[in-house]
């Protein structure tokens, strides 16, 4: 015990020193990120990290077309980085003062990471907003807009109001694709007579249980409410249980409650992972009739199934209101990338060249922001329809970005998804209590 | 190794009690000593040696050279430390030297233990980005939002539950093993085997055994389903049954601990000297006394260590729970989870320490138990 004592002092004197190294380290790069000039720009190092949540797959597709379209030219060398667990690793970079670029899939990560000084703007790089506006579509570059400022170039987009069907058995029945949502309702109640099972819904997805059903609450809150209203609702302008969200969830649920609309019934969802989801459609006799789910999916189809013939998909219709809901990336920069050359990258990274390139990677289903990239630069005719619903809601701005991945993580990731699952799991007469239990998980401003 | 300064321990201390001045100065000379080799080490490794972070230098000479400098490097200074200490006045000589050899340790474990707790306190204090001081709003979220107190009770099941069945049947087995003539090399390494899977591995194993799909999805791969469709019942999905699903996963975890428990207890076991219970048998002890009051007394330290191991590495459960679902709508929150996802996934610092903090108070107790018991095991001796 008294050998204990004698450690006492020394213990609390390397315990001041250490805090006080502490402190020199956090406020040496908000003194170093205050500069007003494009030109107050690190020195290069001659390497570009592109930190990428994409599988290792098609970073290694991507890293190929920077290698012969950036890399050959440049006096740099630009690496694309496939982490698995990307938000953790954004987030430790970031904070770390260690990230050069990273495509970001959930903007609404990007204020509290400026807050703490850890993303260099655009307007400091010296980037054009209105120029950026023009290419890549003013309402997708407002996402990263915080304070004034912008830190988020779009990079990537894809489609999320798809809803697809088994073409050939589809046809051979004689339904025809709905125009509009009384049709559709229409179409799933001629399934049911005929029948059938009209809807294949799976919400599983391992910890992020719930996001295909909070796709399916912004497809329909921005088709009954509209576009202004929906981006209230991201900001939390008004709150979550108002009465426009209760009207959505509300028509949400007719279609998810419906006797016999749903495979499985709506309280299996939850349970039926989201990949899996889509497979009865391909039975024979179909399983199921439709599903609703984003560009991506179909790499979740039995692989001898052709698009075209097998299956197809066609836009969700419209409710009372317009609209097309997108996802995508904001590729934003760290402290670490402050530097002439990561201008350069990205400038060539956005570019009709190398955006078309990438477009043709057979392993992902990348769809370019950049309205200049034409249809014909797609791997297959699904995503070149795709590109040219989402380039037309750029430009007329009925298209919203996934209002999930806008809100607080508190919220987006965490209460809205598991909100939607005690939904799909107690029944319609739920759906004020979960909208209260959600609006009560908002973080207080 | 002969070491010239080992001369001068010989000579007796001076009995008088030492003079302030001289106790200062001898506090002054012992922090000296203690952050002298840390702080030369580190301005060395700092500012030489630049051509061993090049990463286009030769690997094997990197290493190499990092090897020699390093070890060798460690060497010379701690001999040339002991030399200056040795050029001391001779009354302070040797209430310094230990603390030449003790410093690097303390300063080690000050930096990467006692720092990261006080800071983590720091941190626990203050809002989502360390911006500014909240007091102790982040507690008061830990302790009265819905899913973080159903994280503080699925925690405090796994405490109870995993320890109970982990020990007990590891004890069951270790006892029932001891006596078997042959073959129980075979029966403890079955037993034993699910040690080597990770948390991650085993869970993964699991979720095809609690595998479940609604009609119209496809068979059912899952082991238990295919069990209950065999008895003629519906499928069921194990992994959303509230709130039997946290049992489920407790499953795993005992699954992998009771090999190891039943390892270190059956070496406990054999080492029980055999005269005891074949005197016990022959003064007409029945099985289940020798047992009770040979067996268990006998082991009974190995057995609450085991245990500590046990509740501790419960209260830090993780990894199953992470990967076996969504933990907020299954209802399936424990505390780490928690922390990570709030401190990594909803990136708010303040709230994620705070449950570290919360967490790291809890395992406290434990600790203080098993180092009193320890205390007095080492008293008896």
């Amino acid at each position: 015990m008294k050998r204990l004592r004698m450690i006492v002092p020394v213990v609390v004197l390397v315990m001041v020193a250490a805090a006080c190294a502490g402190d020199d380290d956090t406020t040496e790069p908000a003194g170093s990120g205050t500069g007003t000039g494009a030109t107050d720009f690190q020195p290069d190092t001659g390497n570009v990290n592109l930190l990428s949540a994409a599988e290792p797959e098609e970073a290694g597709a991507y890293q190929e077309i920077f290698d012969e379209l950036i890399n050959a030219d440049a006096s740099y060398h630009a690496e694309v980085e496939s982490a698995g667990n990307f938000e953790e690793q954004f987030q430790i970079r970031a904070e770390g003062g260690t990230l050069d670029v990273a495509a970001v899939p959930q903007p609404g990560a990007i204020p509290g990471l400026v807050d703490a000084g850890s993303l260099v703007s655009l307007e400091d790089l010296g980037f054009d907003i209105d120029a950026l506006s023009a290419m890549l579509g003013e309402s997708f570059v407002e996402l990263g807009e915080y304070n004034g400022a912008h830190y988020g170039i779009p990079t990537n987009i894809n489609l999320k109001s798809m809803v697809w069907y088994p073409k050939a058995a589809f046809d051979d029945a004689g339904y025809t694709v709905p125009e509009t949502w009384d049709d559709l309702i229409a179409l799933s109640d001629q399934i049911v007579a005929d029948g059938g099972t009209p809807w294949c819904v799976g919400f599983q997805s391992e910890g992020s249980t719930g996001w295909p059903a909070t796709d399916w609450m912004e497809d329909i809150m921005l088709r009954t409410a509209g576009g202004d209203v929906y981006d209230q609702w991201y900001k939390h302008e008004i709150p979550f249980n108002d009465e426009s969200v209760l009207n959505a969830i509300n028509t949400f649920g007719d279609v998810m409650f419906a006797d016999g609309y749903v495979l499985g019934g709506a309280e299996a969802t939850p349970d039926v992972p989201f990949g899996d989801a889509p497979l009865p459609m391909f039975q024979d006799p179909p399983g199921c009739w439709l599903h609703r789910q984003a560009s991506f999916i179909n790499a979740f189809f039995p692989t001898d199934t052709v698009a075209g013939e097998d299956y197809d998909w066609f836009p969700l219709p419209p409710i009372d209101q317009e609209g097309t809901l997108y996802a995508g990336e904001l590729t934003v920069v760290g402290t670490a990338g402050n530097r002439a050359e990561v201008v350069d990258f990205l400038n060539q990274f956005i570019d009709q060249e190398v955006q078309c390139a990438m477009g043709g990677v057979q392993a992902s289903s990348r769809i370019s922001p950049n309205v200049e990239v034409g249809p014909e630069c797609y791997a297959n005719a699904i995503l070149a329809d795709a590109s040219v619903i989402l380039t037309e809601s750029l430009s007329s701005g009925t298209g919203r970005f996934d209002a999930s991945d806008l809100m607080p993580a508190e919220v987006g990731s965490g209460s809205f998804w598991s909100g939607m699952v005690d939904y799909m799991k107690s029944g319609p007469d739920s759906a004020q209590t979960v909208l209260d239990d959600i609006e009560a998980s908002w973080p207080a401003a | 190794m002969s070491d010239p300064a080992a001369g001068p321990t010989m000579e007796a201390p001076a009995l008088r009690p030492p003079s302030m001045p001289h106790a200062i100065g001898i506090w002054v000379l012992r922090i000296a000593a203690a952050l002298a080799i840390p702080i030369v080490g580190f301005l060395l490794l700092t500012f030489t040696f630049q051509f061993l972070r090049d990463e286009d230098a030769n690997r094997l000479l990197v290493v190499g050279v990092a090897i020699v400098v390093g070890v060798v490097g460690v060497f010379a200074l701690y001999w040339a430390m002991n030399r200056v200490v040795d050029l001391l006045p001779e009354r302070f000589r040797e209430g310094v030297r230990p603390w030449v050899f003790v410093g690097p340790a303390l300063v080690i474990l000050s930096v990467f233990l006692l720092y990261p707790v006080i800071n983590t306190v720091m941190i626990s204090l203050q809002d989502a980005h360390g911006l500014e001081f909240v007091g102790l709003d982040n507690y008061g979220f830990v302790f009265t939002d819905e899913s973080m107190l159903r994280a503080i009770r699925n925690t405090a099941g796994w405490v109870i539950i995993v320890p109970l069945f982990g020990v007990g049947i590891g004890l069951a087995f270790a006892t029932l093993a001891d006596r078997l003539h042959r073959g129980e090399g075979v029966a403890k390494s079955m037993i034993f085997l699910p040690m080597a899977i990770s948390f991650v591995g085993a869970s993964v194993t699991w979720r095809l055994i609690y595998s479940y799909r609604p009609s119209g999805f496809g068979t059912n791969i899952g082991l238990l389903n295919g069990v209950m469709q065999g008895l003629g019942q519906e499928p069921v999905s194990w992994l959303s049954l509230q709130p039997w699903n946290n049992l489920f996963l407790m499953v795993i975890m005992i699954w992998i601990q009771t090999g190891f428990a039943m390892v270190v207890l059956s070496a406990a076991i054999k080492s029980i000297p055999d005269e005891i219970v074949e005197a016990a048998r022959i003064d007409g002890a029945s099985e289940w006394q020798v047992f009770r009051r040979i067996l268990v007394p006998s082991i009974w330290p190995t057995i609450v260590v085991v245990t500590t191991y046990m509740v501790i590495n419960s209260l830090k459960i993780f990894d199953i729970v992470f990967v076996m679902g969504n933990a907020e709508s299954d209802g399936t929150e424990v505390i780490a989870e928690r922390m990570i996802r709030w401190f990594f996934l909803l990136n708010n610092d303040g709230r994620g320490a705070a449950i570290a903090v919360v967490l790291f108070i809890a395992i406290i107790p434990v600790m203080v138990w098993n180092i009193r018991r320890f205390r007095e095991e080492e008293a008896i001796r």
